[in-house]
């Protein structure tokens, strides 16, 4: 309803205003409401003849999805007919409505409903099972589904057009029998922004256009892959390109990563490692119990398995255990422009660059040049030239938090190098980095099922 | 694993609040133990330890070869749960959704949440009980604990709290060593334990649903299922997990057996019924000595504590998972209130009840009789379920299995069949 203006001179008109407004909306919501077919009503309703005769009833609705439809046509009804269950194709129905379904032939042929390529039942498979919402990035689970009859060039063909997720409709659906088959259209969502995961429909080929799940966050994909059930999380997972997939991964729960990892396939598990930031991907395999965190190291390629092994050595709250690899170095003769273009090459991994660390001729530490200097630097000048005065400021592999802590706050800096014995650079540690190893976890509880 | 159900619990809140990237070796422990061990023990929380109690007071030895037979039933039940939780990825409450019609659901899941509030509300009572023996009024200790808890849960440092209610509890793993030193008849232990028998008092009867209750609880059955499932666990680990769940229901119901075997052997010469937890505290003397009770209220203590936080979370959990709205306990209450209210409602129905004057010990043991009550509906739910090809494939209940589980859910239904009987002809004067 508007909200109604206060302190008016004269009361009627807004009022008046006010009461047709909302009877407008009353009627837009009752056309709504007529033109759409509740999934809970139709099944379960009277089925009849031409001649008005009760002949059986309606047990399931057949929809056909896939291809580039939006809305999942639906292609026929199942139909119990004297303790048979038969299927009567579209063609065959005269018409659809809430006090049932009229056949149009005057002979049915009674034929066995058997589930053609991309057939769902849509009481059966959808209606209370999990499906994903993109435009909402919720998991819901249909407390009913609206069919509708829309005009297309072949003529009006009923379609699947709507979920609804209401808790009155669940209640509707428990009350009496009469109440079912009535559209309660209050929290509903278009049909055209739904995934249906993990489907149990056996070869239902999704729609192959993913650009939903495109647009989505990294932190919105791996809310999404922690809600949904297993099935259904893998047939995500695999409809995402490897470097997203990895970017949900980064954001998930770690017990939930853990699960999913464990049932991945090892080979598909290990290069999805492999695509995450270093120091997220050894986070992932260190909560891993040896034995699978052998197996996919082992299905790593060797250079990429050696650089996880090393980090995997140190301890958690050592620097080498938090610290990511990601790093750019440049000996001190490089020109600014030179080290700008290999920056610009780096993309992926801008989260973890904050400098560029200047290297000597045997790869010592030198120094580290922060981005905002690079970024006001001239062109031409010589990277060397731009290091900070006095002695580099770097933490060791092997140090505790507290002296990582203690770097940072001495070096006036968001990042602090990490050197190894022989004063080589092996990674940087961000401030956010060294705030998430001293926080406890932030972000939501989940009390998931009781046990990591 | 201790003898104390409610060790299992320990991870759950866990996840949430943890460092992440601190070790947690105990925590690595516990979950190598797995679900299966974990969740047959929980049916040793405070109902368990009062009823076990209370049998070998009122009967001494003669529940003992009924406990055999709620073995089979248990470890039949939970590895159907495991099962389930393995071969679909899904928890029990989103199965019964989606595999039965909502009104059978719905049913289902009333009766769930109605046996879980009745478990809160044994949980409450055991925090009263446990602190009248320390000498504090229920009046003062239940709305004190309530809160806490509730506040712990909320504001997230639960998972520290949690660690002290669990080495609390760790004191019922005494049980076994005074089972011993008490020197129990051991000829009459092993006859009662190996030859069947009846009494065809009513007692006992009840006695024998409360025994079923809080053995074969819908809550260990919800847990097991879940957390399978969030573990991870697929098909191919299937066969090991098999033996942790077999093997944690017959370890969780040892536990029992000797529970009952030491209160025979302290107070069960008498048999008179079981009224108050002092009593049941004898049973710890061998060990203990004079602080026996002073044991035995902080073991209830700790054992209550911990599973008047998770009960309530875990029926949250199922319940937001059947109706397919936000299942985490997320910051605020507006992103998850459904969540939040049932966590919250249950705390309160839980310490009310707990609160009304009268016998926390008979309260104690009329929850797990109503758990006993209500276990039947939920098994059956689970048999359909575990015997569907459709949902389980070549892993659905074999035709000697489906016998095997058929014969325990129909065994544990008629007992609860003839409490309500009994109940009944009760009100009209009759019986």
């Amino acid at each position: 309803m508007p909200q109604r203006p206060r302190l008016i001179a004269n009361p009627t008109r807004p009022l008046r205003s006010a009461r047709r407004q909302r009877r407008s909306r009353l009627l837009a919501v009752r056309s709504v409401r007529d033109s759409l077919l509740s999934l809970a009503g139709l099944v379960g309703s009277p089925v009849r003849n031409q001649d008005g005769d009760h002949i059986g009833r309606v047990t399931d609705v057949v929809a056909r999805w896939g291809g580039e439809e939006p809305y999942p046509a639906v292609t026929g009804l199942v139909v119990k007919i004297g303790g048979r269950r038969a299927f009567a194709s579209m063609d065959q129905v005269a018409s659809v409505g809430r006090d049932g379904v009229t056949l149009g032939s005057a002979r049915f042929d009674l034929m066995e409903f058997a589930r053609r390529d991309g057939e769902v039942l849509l009481g059966q498979d959808v209606l209370d099972h999990q499906l994903v919402d993109v435009d909402g990035v919720q998991v819901i689970r249909p407390a009913d589904l609206y069919l509708a009859m829309i005009p297309g060039p072949d003529g009006s063909i009923l379609r699947l057009v709507g979920v609804d997720v209401s808790g009155q409709t669940l209640l509707r659906r428990l009350g009496p029998k009469r109440w079912r088959g009535l559209p309660t259209p209050e929290r509903v969502i278009d049909w055209a922004t739904i995934r249906p995961f993990g489907s149990e429909v056996p070869s239902v080929r999704l729609r192959s256009s993913h650009d939903e799940l495109r647009r989505l966050r990294p932190g919105e994909l791996a809310d999404l892959l922690e809600d949904l059930g297993r099935d259904a999380r893998q047939e995500l997972l695999a409809s995402l390109e490897p470097g997203k997939a990895a970017d949900a991964l980064e954001e998930m729960d770690p017990e939930e990563l853990e699960a999913l990892l464990r049932e991945t396939p090892p080979e598909d598990a290990a290069a999805l490692i492999a695509r995450m930031e270093p120091d997220e991907a050894v986070d992932a395999l260190r909560d891993l119990e040896d034995e699978a965190r052998r197996e996919l190291l082992d299905h790593m390629d060797p250079a990429q398995r050696e650089r996880l092994s090393d980090l995997l050595d140190f301890e958690q709250d050592q620097a080498g255990g938090f610290m990511t690899t990601n790093l750019v170095t440049a000996p001190p003769d490089q020109t600014v422009a030179e080290v700008r273009d290999r920056l610009r090459s780096q993309q992926d991994h801008a989260g973890d660059l904050d400098g560029v660390v200047v290297v000597g001729g045997t790869g010592e530490l030198l120094g580290d040049v922060p981005l905002y200097a690079l970024a006001i630097a001239s062109e031409h000048s010589r990277i060397g030239s731009l290091l900070p005065e006095g002695d580099a400021v770097s933490v060791p592999a092997e140090a505790g938090i507290t002296e990582v802590a203690e770097r940072l706050i001495e070096c006036r800096h968001s990042s602090v190098v990490v050197v190894d014995e022989n004063n080589l650079p092996v990674g940087r540690i961000l401030a956010d980095d060294l705030l998430d190893a001293l926080l406890p976890e932030r972000g939501r509880h989940h009390f998931p099922r009781f046990l990591s | 694993m201790g003898s104390d159900g409610v060790k299992p619990l320990v991870p759950s809140l866990d996840v949430g609040t943890a460092p992440v990237r601190r070790r947690r070796k105990w925590i690595t422990y516990l979950a190598i133990a797995g679900p299966g061990i974990i969740a047959a023990n929980a049916g040793n929380d405070a109902g368990g330890i009062i009823t076990y109690a209370s049998a070998g007071s009122q009967y001494q030895y003669r529940t003992l070869f009924f406990m055999v037979l709620v073995t089979v039933g248990l470890v039949v039940v939970q590895e159907m749960c495991a099962r389930l939780g393995t071969y679909t990825g899904k928890g029990l409450a989103a199965l019964i959704r989606e595999e039965f019609s909502l009104r059978l659901a719905s049913f289902a899941l009333f009766f769930l949440v109605v046996a879980n509030v009745g478990l809160v509300v044994s949980e409450f009572a055991g925090i009263g009980a446990a602190l009248q023996l320390l000498g504090v009024t229920r009046y003062l200790s239940i709305p004190i604990a309530a809160m806490a808890i509730w506040a712990l849960v909320m504001f997230g440092s639960y998972r520290y709290a949690e660690r002290l209610f669990l080495v609390l509890s760790l004191v019922f793993l005494t049980y076994p060593i005074s089972a011993f030193l008490g020197h129990p008849d051991w000829k009459m232990v092993a006859s009662q334990t190996l030859l069947p028998h009846m009494i065809a008092s009513k007692d006992f009867i009840l006695l024998g649903v409360a025994l079923i209750g809080t053995t074969i609880t819908p809550y260990m059955q919800l847990y097991v299922a879940a957390a399978v499932a969030d573990k991870g666990l697929g098909p191919d680990e299937y066969r090991f997990e098999r033996v942790d769940t077999v093997g944690g229901a017959i370890i969780g119901d040892v536990i029992s057996w000797f529970i009952i075997v030491a209160t025979g052997a302290a107070i069960g010469k008498s048999k008179l019924a079981l009224t108050s937890a002092r009593d049941a505290a004898q049973a710890l003397r061998p060990v203990a000595g004079s602080s026996s009770v002073d044991l035995f209220a902080v073991g209830l203590l700790g054992a209550s504590m911990l599973a008047g936080a998770v009960v309530p979370l875990s029926t949250a959990y199922a319940v937001s998972e059947a109706l397919g709205v936000e299942r985490s306990v997320s910051r605020s209450f507006a992103e998850a209130p459904l969540f939040l209210t049932l966590f919250s409602g249950q705390i309160l129905i839980g310490a009310v009840v707990a609160l009304v004057p009268g016998n926390l010990v008979n309260l104690l043991i009329s929850t797990q009789e109503l758990n006993g009550i209500i276990t039947p509906i939920i098994l059956i739910f689970i048999l359909i379920l575990a015997n569907r090809r459709s949902l389980l494939g070549d892993a659905a209940n074999g035709p000697v299995f489906r016998v095997v589980a058929t014969a325990s859910v129909v065994g544990v239904s008629a007992m609860a069949a003839i409490v309500i009987v009994q109940t009944v002809l009760g009100w009209f004067g009759v019986g």
